[in-house]
């Protein structure tokens, strides 16, 4: 008999997998943190692949080998990683893309990501991304934006809600996870409320004094309070 | 006459693209169509046009690397007539020009500048950028005679993000005179890409929707099925060996007579700059229960009939119902016209019931000169129709 029930992506953060059993597929997940607030070491704990899944990071601040080094740190396996590097070209032209390493010049091309992001996913489903495939089919697919806020000082908010709806839907599609960091500081409330438009839920972070704080909005029947948390080797710990 | 560089659309096209002509490709965000425009730009150097690139988005050698990387050989600026526009102009530009008017007429200026300098003839442009920078209205202005020779041709890459709404607005009807839409579906396939000519301003032709692949850095139009189907002994496999380079079939010797085909019949060839690939059914009722998953995501279908047997249409009714509620395009060919007591066209429709919209042949499939006919038919139908 066949198994229809949907995939359920993990966070790695057990209260959360224990409340919801894992964020269902199709998910777009908005990440909503100010800066020097952990925001990105808990965009990689939960971009990070879990057996059997792949994850793509677009990355508009630090260069692929960063990214794959710091997935590495969290123990994930590189095979299963790709990067959308929207930083080396512009200083190194000459760069060339891989399977699991492509290049756009800038973050203001967006018919480059788009393009690049087809070709991993399809390299993905075509079952030869990593050489070491799992056989899942869909093939589970975490992909995370790092980050939304630099995406939007090169292109005008309209223009990348735009994007930004098409990526989402084509992640539904997918049956992916997608994960997207926003500044939640530098843009005003209209900026956020748009995008949250586009997500089915949002974990915000908050710092008070040396503290960080997370909560999760979005999901039926789980509260929104905040819990205290530290993140150690990619595992969100929560504090008392 | 300018090429597009793919040769089954500059058919399409009548030719390629008219001199003078303004040229709009339409990109739908993740689609892999950036080669459409890149080709335009190979074969504009190639027929040693003076060309400038506007690249807002990029540095001319991240361009150049890029373009390289999709076509596999390099554009040598110091062999072509070609100039650039690129993302370091933008920025001074903008620097210097601060509002939003200004911005436009320093694009103009360095636009007229560089035409006047270097004697462009094919202006090519990446458009998105300069939409989001100027809007609508004066981002066309950059593309009128006022800022080029008026004999030039003008080619630009938009990633269209506003869908086919914004393809239908009169401004952008008024200022181009093709428009060619990319767009990549997860239907019937997944990942399937496809392009559309929605507009020329030179024929009056209908819109037309055809797949296609990126191989070997060209742009290649695909038809990825194509069902030949009929009644038995119909000469289905004979007609598929017969089209394609590399065809083979499953048949079997059993009590319905020799070399029966009792799986499929499979053939691939390329052809006028398409690749085809063609399905060939088994014609017993047995196998009907198959026939709708096998026109399932076909492109097109190819009813082969006996010519000289009347008792044989029948069957084909039944065959052409089936097919006929797949809403695709259908070609009749009505095979053993080199046989005696071959029935005329017109008793080969009236039996089957098909109108005068599906193309009946007269062929002998042992003549591939008549099949290629039948398929010329049949590519043609389906260039034109809207799925």
């Amino acid at each position: 008999m066949i198994n229809q029930q949907m995939y359920s992506y993990k966070t790695g953060i057990p209260q959360i997998d224990m409340a919801t059993g894992g964020f269902e597929a199709g998910t777009n997940l908005l990440l909503l943190a100010p800066a020097l607030s952990y925001a990105e070491q808990f965009a990689y704990t939960l971009t990070r692949p879990q057996a059997g899944e792949y994850a793509i990071m677009l990355s508009t601040n630090e260069r692929a080998s960063e990214v794959t080094d710091q997935f590495k740190n969290i123990g994930a396996d590189k095979h299963f990683i790709g990067v959308i590097d929207a930083i080396t070209k512009s200083s190194t032209p000459a760069v060339s893309d891989t399977e699991r390493f492509m290049f756009v010049t800038n973050p203001t091309d967006l018919t480059g990501i788009g393009i690049k992001f087809s070709h991993m996913i399809e390299t993905i489903f075509e079952g030869t991304f990593s050489g070491q495939e799992s056989g899942l089919f869909p093939p589970p697919i975490r992909f995370c934006v790092n980050s939304v806020s630099t995406l939007l000082m090169y292109r005008k908010l309209e223009v990348l809600y735009q994007f930004l709806h098409v990526m989402t839907a084509k992640l539904k599609k997918v049956e992916g996870f997608g994960i997207y960091v926003l500044n939640s500081e530098a843009f005003d409330e209209r900026t956020i409320s748009l995008l949250k438009q586009l997500m089915t839920i949002v974990i915000e972070i908050k710092v008070e004094r040396t503290d960080n704080y997370f909560r999760v909005m979005g999901i039926p029947g789980v509260n929104a309070d905040w819990h205290k948390f530290t993140i150690t080797n990619g595992q969100v710990i929560l504090g008392l | 006459m300018i090429s597009t560089g793919m040769y089954g659309i500059d058919d399409m096209l009548g030719g390629g693209i008219p001199d003078g002509s303004r040229v709009i490709y339409s990109l739908d965000p993740g689609v892999d169509g950036q080669l459409f425009m890149i080709s335009t730009l190979y074969e504009a150097l190639e027929q040693k046009k003076s060309c400038l690139v506007i690249i807002p988005h990029t540095t001319v050698e991240a361009f150049l690397h890029d373009v390289e990387q999709l076509r596999g050989h390099r554009i040598r600026p110091e062999e072509h007539a070609i100039a650039f526009l690129d993302s370091v102009d933008r920025e001074r530009i903008q620097r210097q020009a601060g509002k939003n008017g200004a911005t436009m007429t320093a694009w103009q200026d360095r636009i007229k500048k560089v035409c006047a300098e270097k004697k462009i003839e094919v202006l090519f442009g990446y458009f998105d950028i300069l939409y989001e920078d100027l809007g609508l209205e004066k981002c066309l202005s950059l593309l009128t005679p006022a800022c080029y020779p008026s004999k030039s041709t003008v080619i630009v890459e938009h990633l269209n993000l506003d869908g086919d709404a914004f393809l239908d607005l009169p401004e952008i009807r008024r200022a181009f005179d093709l428009i060619l839409a990319i767009k990549s579906s997860f239907r019937p396939l997944p990942h399937f890409n496809y392009f559309t000519i929605l507009y020329t301003s030179w024929s009056t032709q209908l819109r037309r929707s055809v797949p296609f692949l990126v191989k070997k850095g060209h742009i290649v139009p695909y038809i990825p099925k194509i069902v030949v189907t009929g009644p038995p002994h119909s000469g289905k496999s004979r007609f598929v060996l017969n089209a394609t380079a590399l065809g083979v079939s499953v048949d079997r010797f059993g009590s319905e007579g020799p070399d029966i085909t009792t799986a499929m019949d499979f053939g691939w060839l390329h052809w006028q700059d398409f690749d085809i690939t063609l399905y060939g059914t088994p014609g017993q009722p047995r196998f009907d229960a198959m026939l709708p998953g096998v026109l399932k995501n076909a492109m097109g279908a190819v009813l082969l009939v006996d010519a000289t047997d009347r008792d044989q249409l029948s069957r084909a009714k039944q065959i052409y119902k089936t097919v006929a509620k797949m809403h695709l395009p259908v070609v009749v060919a009505a095979n053993k016209k080199d046989l005696t007591g071959v029935m005329g066209e017109d008793e080969i429709r009236k039996c089957i019931g098909i109108g005068k919209d599906v193309p009946v042949f007269l062929i002998s499939a042992l003549q591939k000169n008549d099949v290629r006919d039948v398929l010329e038919s049949l590519v043609a139908s389906i260039t034109r129709f809207i799925y």
